[in-house]
Formats: C-alpha cells, structure tokens, sequence
C-alpha cells in the first residue's frame, strides 16, 4: 500500500474559472512564509508537538533542501504545505504558514481545494508506489489536470497530458499514456509523477525523498531533470532528502532539522563547509562512503528522541559530545546568526 | 557443495504480462556459506530484486533450482518452502511504505512473526519483539500505534525487526537502508553486522551503494538485464572489475 494512494495525483483540483483564488508571485516577497510553525495533535488529552518549530521563507524561484533525522517531522512539514495534514489526523498548532499570498494557517479543506496543486505541487516520499497500478498513467495524469473539476475539455486534457509526459522527457510517451505503473522502471514512474505534480503549473515543487529507490545513474537523471524544469519554469524548490550530495546538487540553501525544529539554515556550501551546528556536524560525519570492513560504521551515539519524549533543554543534548550544563535546561534554543548562517546551537562558537 | 545454506543453480525467471515476457533473470548460480554475505549489485530493473523474491519464494523460477540449507525450495521436483523450512529465510524489501500491513499495529507485525516461527510463551515473545524493536530505534509506543503515525524511516525499522523475529539462517536484504537518514543506517548496519556474527546468518545485501557492498560483503554478483556480467570476491570485482559494465557503474558511483 502506499503512503496516501495516489495522494501526490489527487491533490491537483481546481475549481470552477473565475472563482479561483491568485496565485500570487511577487518576486519581492517570499512565496512561502513559515514563521514559528508547530504541528501537532491531542493525545491521551495533552497537546503533542511533531513540529515545533519551523521558520523558513522562500522568494519565487529559489530553492532550498531539507535533511535531518528520521521521524524529525520532514515529512509532516511538506505535507503542512499542500493542506494534506489532517489526512494523518495532525494539524498546524501554532504559528503561521502563508503561500502564494494566502494566510493558510487555519485553512480548511474548501479552502485548499482550489489552490492545492496549483499553488504547490507535491511528489510525496514513496512515491514509487504512489501510482495506482489499476489506472493507466494518462487516466492519472488527466486527474491531475483537473478533468471533471476545471473546464477543460476530455480531448484538450488528452494534450496536455501529452505535454506533460514530453515536459519531464518520457521516451515513447505515446505508448508510456497507456501503460499501467508495473511495467514502468522506477525513473520512468518518478518521472510520471513529477509531471502530475507539474499539472496545473505550480510556482514552487516540494519533492520528498524522490531518489532514494533508485540506483546512482537513473538518479542522476532525474535530478539533471529537476534542475532542467527548474530553469525552464522558473519554479521554485523544496527537496527532502537524506543525502546531503543530492541536496547540495541543486539546492542553493539547506536547512537541517532535528527533534521538530530547525536546527541549521544557510547557503548550501557554507553550511556543508562550516557547519555551526554539532548535529549537522555529526551528520556530515557519518557519511557512509568511507566505511572501513571489520569495523563499526560511524553513527552518532545515542537514540533520537521519539515525539512527546524530547528533552528539555536543547534537544540533542542527550547525545551531543559538546552539550555543556547550559545546554540541558529551559526551551529548545532558537536559530541565530552565526558566521552568515543561522544555528541552534548556544554554544556555535565555541564548539564547531 | 556441503555446508552452504544457499545454493542456485542456474536461475531463470521470467514474467508473463499481457503484452510481451520480460526476462528477469537469465542463469544465475550462486552459493553463500553460514555467516557469508554476498551483495547484488546492477542498474535499475538488471534483476536483483526478482533473484531476491525467488529466494524467498516470492516468484516462481522458470528454471533452475534453489536449495536452502540442503532444502530443494524451488525448481523441478521442489517441495517448496515448508513449514519447517519457511522461517529460514526472510526479507527485508525495499520499499517500506508497501511492506507492512497498515491495518495491523506494528509490535502485532512483529510478534506475529516470531510466534509463527518459534515456540514461545506470549509474555515471552512480547519482551522478545520489545527487544528487538527497541535494538532497531524503535519505543514501544511506537510499536504500539497506527502505522499512519509513522515516519518512512520509522517503518523500514520496523520491517527489519519483523525480518530478524524468527532468527532466520538466511537474510535477504533488499536496499534495507536507503530510507533511512546516515546515521541511522549507520547504526542499523552495525546491528546487523553483529546479529550477523552471533548467529552465523548468511545475508544476501541489494544496495546501489556499492560502499556498502564494499564494506558489508566478501562476494558480488553484478547484474545487467538478467544477466550475471561478473560476479566474484568483492574487493577483488569492485577494484579491478574485468568488465566494461562494472567499469561504468563504479564510475557513476563515484561521480
Ligand atoms: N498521529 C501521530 N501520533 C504520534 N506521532 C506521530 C503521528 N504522526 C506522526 N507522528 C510522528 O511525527 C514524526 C515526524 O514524522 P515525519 O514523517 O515527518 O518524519 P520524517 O522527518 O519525514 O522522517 P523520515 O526521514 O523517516 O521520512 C515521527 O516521529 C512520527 O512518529
Ligand atoms: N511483476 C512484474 N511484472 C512484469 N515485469 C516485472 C515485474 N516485476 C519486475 N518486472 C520487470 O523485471 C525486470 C527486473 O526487475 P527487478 O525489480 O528485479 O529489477 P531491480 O534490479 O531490482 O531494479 P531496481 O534497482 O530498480 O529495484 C524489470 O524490467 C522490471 O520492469
Ligand atoms: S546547544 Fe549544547 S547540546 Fe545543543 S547542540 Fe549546542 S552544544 Fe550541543
Ligand atoms: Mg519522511
Ligand atoms: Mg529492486
């Protein structure tokens, strides 16, 4: 099963013409706009935060990638900006969250409807199995581009869907329109999917993890892809990917969260050149590639905090080889300038 | 040859769709020891994942045999996998979203499995799943909800501790980490390597990382549409590979 079937193809509707909402691109201000952003949930009657907390802008066309810890809510936060939250029984919790020129903070379901896939398109993590295997890739890209919400003809969708299959360089597109996604590869279906999230032209692309399935030279492709659309659309750029290679390939800023919250957010090379923050430190670190046989590959020690279990304090104090006594008490520190890039860390210049 | 806990000779699966036969895996031979790992490796749709479904009884070979610790499991005259024999072998497929049952709890998924296996008490086999579930990161209350609550990573943890439940002989591993963020693999491949030592299991390892084939295995089998292009000692293959194939895909790796 998938994540959410077809939960990357079934979010691009739009509503009836003249009724939609602008989307707005103004290149002074930033497209998106999250400041102090909590997700969350009630559990047993208590408030539980997966998110907390989050503050990242973006101007039109630019590009950042997101790393970090597994289960450091990565995912929650993509999902925060296609309206999706409440499908996994979560929500926006605090702060604010606007795209496009809308205040989505507190936006309902009617409320995204109209905007989502046009203002953001989304190619969820586990994609790969995203596609439904019963429907042919034309009958999902047509659902994507809004056949049966928008006014769009069956015969002018067909063209599109065309289109769209040449935009992300399908060979044999014609034939791919009627094949069903078990006798696709996984760049082939990658590339399906990215061309649904381009359906409705959004401004900005949020990937999730969409190379991790696939070997070194198709991933290659796809990312050479992504950076070909971006130039092409002037599209802005949201990656989630564990592999800090990837993210620096085509991404200008990163930012690295941890246990909910943004630990570290600069330009790519600054941040991969100096880190400022003992996490990211440690996760450039581990970098797998330089493994030696027979002995033990370089983790950071310790456990990550699952949610409702953070510690107080600065949250990777726990394992943290620099955490001082500081470190351990009070609210999670909030990011600073430090050497032209932000940090978490109370103890930045002393300890990286 | 006696002693080895996974021999196939001359594998052959093929898949029949409506419109054309796609040859999977075209004559591929294989043993690995007691405590032995070989890693797959091979561009995207080359076989690996339908050799690693064959071995675990996934997919029917067309021809060739496997034998599974001196069990015929599959091939002419193959008895199949039984009872007594099925535990043996477990995976760990690539895909974390599409392995797991997201109506079942996973502490539920992995009791299931060692209680299917082995005898043991329920108090017993709960502590036992806590264990291993806590070895791979992850709490009980974790363990204990929806799966729609968990992360991708979270739940490629749970599938691996689901594969380790029924302490299996043979291990097939099918890219068991490439969801997982440096360090978490990092931590979970060591756990694996010492599991590994401790009960003497042999691991098939499937990764696009050839570092980690590199570091994880003493074999390789490089793959190309069905075919083994070169197979052998892994330091040997991957450093002074005879064949343009494995040339060219170093390279990409490396690139
Ligand atoms: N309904 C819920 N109840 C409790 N915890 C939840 C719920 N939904 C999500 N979580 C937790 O929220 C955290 C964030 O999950 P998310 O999927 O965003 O992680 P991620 O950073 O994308 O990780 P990965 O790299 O593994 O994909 C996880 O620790 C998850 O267990
Ligand atoms: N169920 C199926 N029906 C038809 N063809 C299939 C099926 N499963 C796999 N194939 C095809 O068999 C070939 C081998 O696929 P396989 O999944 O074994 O490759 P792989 O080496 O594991 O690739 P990847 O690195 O992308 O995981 C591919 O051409 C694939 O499209
Ligand atoms: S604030 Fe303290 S514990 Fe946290 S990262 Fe910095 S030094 Fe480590
Ligand atoms: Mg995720
Ligand atoms: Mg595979």
């Amino acid at each position: 099963m998938a994540e959410l079937p077809g939960a990357g193809l079934a979010t691009a509707q739009a509503a009836a013409p003249g009724t939609d909402p602008q989307i707005v691109v103004d290149p002074r201000k930033p497209y998106l706009d999250v400041d102090h952003l909590q997700i969350g949930l009630q559990r047993d009657g208590l408030p539980l935060h997966i998110v907390d907390t989050v503050t990242v802008s973006l101007l039109p066309g630019a590009s950042l990638g997101i790393v970090g810890e597994s289960g450091s809510g990565k995912t929650m936060l993509c999902r925060s900006f296609t309206g999706t939250l409440g499908r996994y029984g979560v929500g926006i919790t605090g702060g604010r969250l606007s795209i496009a020129g809308h205040d989505l903070t507190n936006a309902r379901e009617k409320d995204w409807r109209p905007i989502r896939g046009r203002a953001v398109g989304y190619v969820p993590q586990s994609s790969l199995a995203g596609l439904n295997p019963v429907l042919t890739v034309e009958t999902q890209l047509l659902e994507a581009l809004g056949l049966g919400s928008r006014t769009l003809t069956k015969a002018q969708a067909r063209i599109e869907a065309r289109q769209l299959l040449d935009m992300v360089k399908i060979p044999r597109a014609d034939a791919v329109l009627h094949e069903r996604s078990h006798q696709l590869s996984g760049g082939m279906r990658q590339r399906v999917m990215i061309a649904a999230a381009l359906a409705l032209r959004p401004p900005l692309l949020v990937l999730d993890e969409p190379t991790t399935a696939l070997d070194v030279t198709v991933q290659y492709e796809i990312l050479v892809l992504i950076r070909q659309l971006r130039e092409e659309l002037g599209m802005g750029l949201i990656l989630v990917s564990h592999d800090l290679a990837v993210v620096e390939f085509l991404c200008s800023q990163v930012m690295t969260m941890y246990a909910g919250a943004t630990v570290e957010i600069g330009a790519s090379e600054n941040i991969r050149s100096r880190p400022r923050h003992p996490y990211t430190n440690a996760l450039l670190h581990s970098r797998l590639g330089m493994a030696e046989r027979g002995k033990d590959l370089v983790a950071i020690p310790g456990e990550s905090p699952a949610v409702g279990a953070w510690p107080e304090g600065c949250r990777f104090w726990p394992r943290c080889s620099s955490a001082a006594d500081a470190c351990r008490t009070g609210a999670q520190p909030a990011p600073r300038l430090v050497d032209g890039h932000l940090t978490a860390c109370i103890r930045a210049e002393d300890v990286t | 040859m006696a002693g080895n806990l996974i021999e196939v000779t001359d594998l052959h699966v093929t898949y029949r769709t409506a419109s054309t036969d796609v040859l999977a895996v075209r004559g591929l031979n294989l043993t690995v020891g007691a405590g032995q790992s070989t890693g797959i490796v091979g561009e995207s749709g080359s076989g690996k994942s339908t050799v690693a479904k064959a071995l675990v009884g996934l997919v029917p070979p067309t021809s060739g045999s496997i034998r599974i610790d001196g069990d015929l499991v599959a091939g002419e005259r193959a008895k199949g996998y039984h009872r007594g024999s099925r535990w043996k072998v477990q995976m760990i497929f690539q895909d974390p979203y599409g392995s797991l049952d997201p109506r079942q709890q996973p502490l539920d998924a992995v009791l299931e499995a060692i209680q299917h296996w082995r005898k043991l008490s329920k108090a017993q086999a709960r502590t036992e799943a806590l264990d291993l579930l806590k070895s791979v990161g992850i709490t009980e209350r974790q363990a204990t909800s929806g799966l729609r609550a968990l992360s991708g990573g979270q739940r490629q943890r749970i599938s691996i501790a689901r594969a380790l439940a029924p302490s299996p002989q043979v291990l097939v591993a099918d890219e068991p980490t490439s969801s997982l963020d440096q360090s978490a693999q990092a931590a979970i491949l060591n756990l694996l390597r010492r599991i590994q030592a401790e009960r003497g299991l042999s691991v098939i390892f499937i990764s696009h990382d050839l570092g980690l084939v590199r570091y994880l295995t003493e074999d390789v089998i490089v793959m190309k549409d069905g075919f083994v292009v070169e197979q052998g000692p892994t330091d040997q293959v991957l450093h002074h590979p005879t064949q343009e194939y494995t040339q060219r895909l170093i390279a990409s790796a490396l690139a």
